[in-house]
């Protein structure tokens, strides 16, 4: 070995050991006290823990140096469902819920409340106890055996081990279930069970010979080669037989009614349940099921469309036919016994399960009717669809992963669909919260964000000054503030959108006319200005903006809480109150109306200007576009979906003052839609959600100090391995990977429109 | 040589950035169908002349009219609507659109691409043609510039403006893309020609002008200037200049 070798080695190895002293700091127990600063970092480095840390940087290291050894045994089949199931498994016995009605309610909590419980079965306290890490590590060290050795019998055996510990794991969160009582809906023990399953799975095919393995594909490829909407059915069938056989589909406080689907029938039967809703417990349900599983599989397997059609009728309508139903029993629960709930809080998780799953079985109908057809197209398709997408040939031609077969997009959508429709009731109120007032809300500005970072490529650093801008308007329309409206234009909440959005727009307009002739780094302090300049005003404008009061009653100003948004239009009459749950829907009609608008401006004439004048303003100029007016148009309507969302938060939270509207959050915004994928719809959406999402999942993690710090992190790692974002934009993936360049210029030669005749 | 109605005729723009007067007064005409080269060392104000005329840059005096119509002061994306098109200097592609939606872009005053523009630009740069489906941002220089003009094309120009199509580029290619301007020229497509290669320009141009430090300093038709010895000794002295 030369010394540049070694000296590279030596380098790798202090990166690698310098990497776990990090990340014992950053696992680090507790922070420090005023007397002691350096308490955090001794206890983090304290000489046990530490070796542990310092343990992974040697195996990174370890990894690293001999990954071209390690990678045959990587590629050998089995060992990426293995290490999925293993990601699962630990993740259920570290990061998640088992028992809810117990504190944090973690694998390691309701350990030690086993430990102390008398009465409870010895296998259950066992399992608890030792076996559950036991088995983990037997089962663990068994199949890298298998794999490394290829010895067929530690696969076997630790398969037949995997399924054992599932039964365990299963068996023991039940007992703890049934002796705490209380109502759980917690769902680490499913990851378990599932992660176990999954490495069962992979022992099988680890324990089979090449030979066996080879021919096992070719029949898996044969029975189940990629068919649009065959996933979405899969996920229903599992969601489906979840919903009817695990799930609690009623949950009243009172326990001893919690029931799952099959015992509903025997609650309700002495009641006055409509007779419809006594059908779907009785008997539809238990028919439904199969029959929207049969017709979605069979349309997406033999691509039928009529059939198809029929699948997504037969699936929206059992969605329906459930939600109904369950609407029924719980309004005549409410009435019968109001301390168990009212009406739609005394369900559990099962009912929406089912609608869940039947909307994932019709949208599977849905995708099977509208894919494009026949299946051995994939490089032949994508070559025809447009001659202006060459990325999309390459990316077909070279892997045709998961998420670029066709119909996958679709799926993803409804999947997407169906978890924002039927998820979160089935949530806790502090996440119901966090859905609306965080991810919610951001999501949409984020959306409205991307329009002038992405597409039109203008760093916008005074985002929230619009958001703050559609708060106030609606305020004071809605009678809110110290200065009040002629009484003609005093307006409920929802009224306000239209007065909020055309205000945005206006003050859009203001902002970008004197700014957009400066570029880059100059627009971005200048909006940056104008985000603070806002924010003060409306900080120091006591007589109209209330000050830094916000909007607190006080009616010797006047001045009250944003009125909570209602509908009243002829027999309709929707007022929201405190459910998290209704602003939830409320939002999701919002942000579906925005993305649908956006999906249309993307495609338009003024899309394709923002594209052109973002890759080059001059040649964009030499077009005959009018670049000014173009910038302005996506300042204009980036602010004013910015000002919806004013108006949303504004009437859901009724109070709010200056403070909400920091600089901070104009960033946050930003860094949401960067770590998206500038310019794409659905990452800036992930985007936001995730980093929306991740703080307040951190919040039960890590110590508070250090929630920052991990989202740091994941950004970090992020703008690593994914420089391009979360969802990249088309062009974006092309513009930051080199490879790709090469593989585009060898990849061409494609599609020159048929009306382009024969000369060369 | 020039025609009686000019196409475009600039007369005695003065325009200035900030206290630096970078044209002088500088009068010059293309004639219908004609090529015009406008010569002259680094920062005479070719460049200049050739963003005032395409709406990019006000004159602050002088008039330019373009078929007997002022348009100085005109915006630049209303003279495209006039069939004023611009090649700017330095290949200013949409490196991350492929060939395809370059060209659909050029057409962008349009509602559709005329499909006859397209064939005609994939006729004249078969090059376009093999590199149809690529990011423009992966081409070579010369199908850049290539594409560059294409896009332009595809705008059905009456007027070229083109700001230094042999910068950058090997011999080889800069004769190539002289040949296409001749060809684009042909088909009745007046061009204004921005150059620093003399020789090459001077050989296609029907009449040139050579600018020194924003003032017109000479003119005439191409093989005449060609011929001169102020033009060869300026040519020279800009060799000097570069290297």
């Amino acid at each position: 070995m030369t010394t540049a070798d070694s000296r590279a080695l030596a380098k790798r190895l202090l990166a690698c050991l310098v990497g776990g002293l990090v990340l014992a700091v950053m696992w680090g127990p507790q922070e420090g006290s005023q007397n002691d600063y350096y308490f955090e970092l001794r206890t983090s480095l304290g000489f046990p823990r530490v070796l542990i840390f310092l343990g992974i940087g040697v195996v990174v290291f370890l990894a690293m140096t001999f990954w071209p050894v390690l990678r045959p045994f990587l590629s050998r089949p089995g060992v990426w469902p293995f290490l999925s199931g293993l990601l699962a498994v630990l993740a259920g016995q570290t990061l998640m819920h088992w028992y809810d009605p117990l504190g944090d309610g973690k694998f390691g909590t309701v350990a030690t409340a086993v430990s102390q419980t008398k009465g409870i079965s010895a296998l259950t306290s066992a399992y608890f106890g030792w076996l559950a890490w036991t088995e983990l590590a037997l089962v663990v060290v068994l199949c890298a055996v298998g794999i490394a050795l290829r010895l067929r019998l530690a696969a076997w055996i630790g398969g037949a081990l995997a399924v054992i510990a599932a039964v365990l794991t299963w068996y023991a969160q039940h007992s703890v279930v049934a002796k705490g009582g209380g109502i759980d809906h917690s769902l680490g023990w499913g990851a378990v069970v599932v992660g176990y399953l999954v490495i069962a799975f992979a022992a099988g095919v680890i324990a089979l010979s090449d030979a066996q393995v080879a021919t096992g594909r070719a029949f898996a490829d044969r029975l189940l080669g990629w068919r649009p909407g065959l996933p979405l059915v899969i996920a229903g069938v599992v969601l489906g037989l979840l919903a009817f056989y695990v799930g609690r589909w009623f949950a009243p406080s009172s326990t001893q009614y919690n029931t799952d689907f099959g015992g509903l029938h025997a609650v309700f039967a002495p009641t006055a349940l409509a007779s419809w809703a006594m059908a779907y417990l009785s008997w539809a349900g238990w028919v439904l099921l199969p029959v929207a599983v049969v017709l979605a599989g069979i349309a997406a397997y033999l691509r039928s469309r009529p059939l198809a059609w029929v699948a997504a009728a037969v699936g929206t309508l059992a969605a329906i036919y459930t939600l109904a139903t369950l609407y029924e029993f719980s309004k005549i629960a409410a009435r019968v016994a109001p301390t168990f709930g009212s009406t739609w809080q005394n369900l559990g998780t099962g009912g929406w399960m089912a609608c869940g799953a039947f909307l994932l079985l019709g949208g599977a109908g849905y995708v099977a009717a509208t894919a494009e057809s026949a299946p051995q197209q994939g490089s032949e398709e994508a070559a025809t669809v447009s001659p202006a997408a060459p990325a999309q040939v390459a990316d077909e031609a070279r892997s045709r992963s998961f998420l670029t077969a066709p119909g996958a997009a679709r799926s993803l959508v409804i999947a997407t669909i169906a978890f924002a429709l039927f998820y979160p009731p089935t949530a806790t109120s502090f996440w119901q919260s966090v859905l609306v007032s965080e991810i919610g809300i951001y999501v949409l500005l984020a959306v409205g964000l991307n329009v002038v970072v992405g597409w039109a490529g203008l760093l916008d650093l005074g985002f929230i000054a619009f958001f703050a801008i559609g708060s106030y308007t609606t305020a004071y329309l809605t009678n809110s503030l110290p200065i009040h409206p002629p009484s003609w234009l005093v307006l409920p909440p929802l009224a306000a959108i239209p007065f909020a959005v055309v205000i945005c727009l206006i003050a859009g307009v203001l902002l970008g006319a004197p700014t957009l002739r400066l570029r880059g780094d100059y627009l971005a302090i200048v909006t940056l200005g104008f985000g603070e300049i806002i924010r003060i005003i409306a900080n120091n404008a006591d007589a109209i903006t209330n000050g830094s009061r916000g909007t607190a009653v006080d009616p010797s100003r006047g001045v009250n809480n944003v009125p909570h948004p209602s509908i009243h239009i002829g027999p309709l009459h929707i007022t929201w109150g405190l459910n998290q749950l209704q602003y939830w829907y409320l939002l999701l009609v919002l942000v579906v109306i925005v993305v649908v608008l956006f999906r249309r401006l993307e495609n338009s004439r003024l899309g394709r200007a923002w594209a052109a004048i973002r890759e080059d303003e001059v040649a964009a100029q030499a077009t005959g576009m009018n670049t000014f007016r173009v910038k302005l148009l996506a300042f204009a309507i980036g602010a004013s979906t910015s000002g919806l969302a004013g108006v949303f938060f504004g009437s859901y939270i009724g109070f709010f003052t200056p403070d909400n509207f920091v600089l901070n959050n104009s960033i946050l915004v930003v860094a949401y839609v960067v770590f998206g994928g500038m310019g794409s719809l659905p990452g800036a959406m992930a985007g936001a959600a995730l980093l929306t999402w991740l703080p307040e999942f951190l919040k039960n993690q890590v110590p508070a100090p250090d929630r920052q710090m991990w989202i740091g992190a994941v950004v970090l790692l992020m703008m690593i391995f994914r420089p391009a974002g979360l969802l990249p934009a088309r062009r974006r993936r092309i513009e930051l990977s080199a490879d790709h360049l090469e593989e585009a210029s060898s990849a061409e030669t494609i599609a020159v429109p048929s009306h382009v005749g024969g000369a060369v | 040589m020039s025609a009686p109605q000019p196409l475009l005729d600039v007369r005695e723009i003065e325009v200035r950035y900030g206290a630096i007067r970078a044209l002088k007064g500088v009068s010059f005409s293309v004639g219908a169908g004609e090529v015009v080269a406008l010569l002259g060392a680094n920062g005479a104000g070719k460049t200049t002349t050739q963003k005032t005329v395409s709406g990019m840059l006000r004159p602050v005096a002088g008039t330019i009219e373009f078929e007997g119509r002022r348009i100085d002061g005109t915006p630049a994306h209303k003279l495209v609507d006039l069939g004023i098109c611009h090649v700017p200097e330095g290949r200013h592609v949409f490196p991350r659109m492929t060939v395809a939606e370059n060209l659909d872009m050029g057409a962008f005053r349009f509602k559709q691409p005329d499909p006859a523009d397209l064939e005609r630009v994939l006729e004249l740069f078969p090059r376009l043609k093999e590199r149809y489906g690529q990011h423009s941002g992966t081409l070579s220089g010369g199908e850049q510039q290539m594409l560059a003009i294409g896009r332009a094309l595809m705008g059905k120009p009456r007027l070229l403006l083109l700001d230094e199509p042999s910068m950058g580029l090997a011999p080889l290619i800069v004769a190539q893309i002289f040949d296409i301007v001749r060809e684009i020229n042909r088909s009745g497509v007046t061009v204004l020609l921005v150059e620093q290669n003399a020789s090459q320009a001077l050989s296609l141009a029907d009449r040139g002008y050579v600018l020194e430090t924003g003032d017109i300093v000479l003119e005439g038709a191409g093989r005449d200037l060609l011929a001169d010895e102020r033009v060869r000794a300026a040519y020279l002295g800009e060799e000097i200049a570069a290297s």
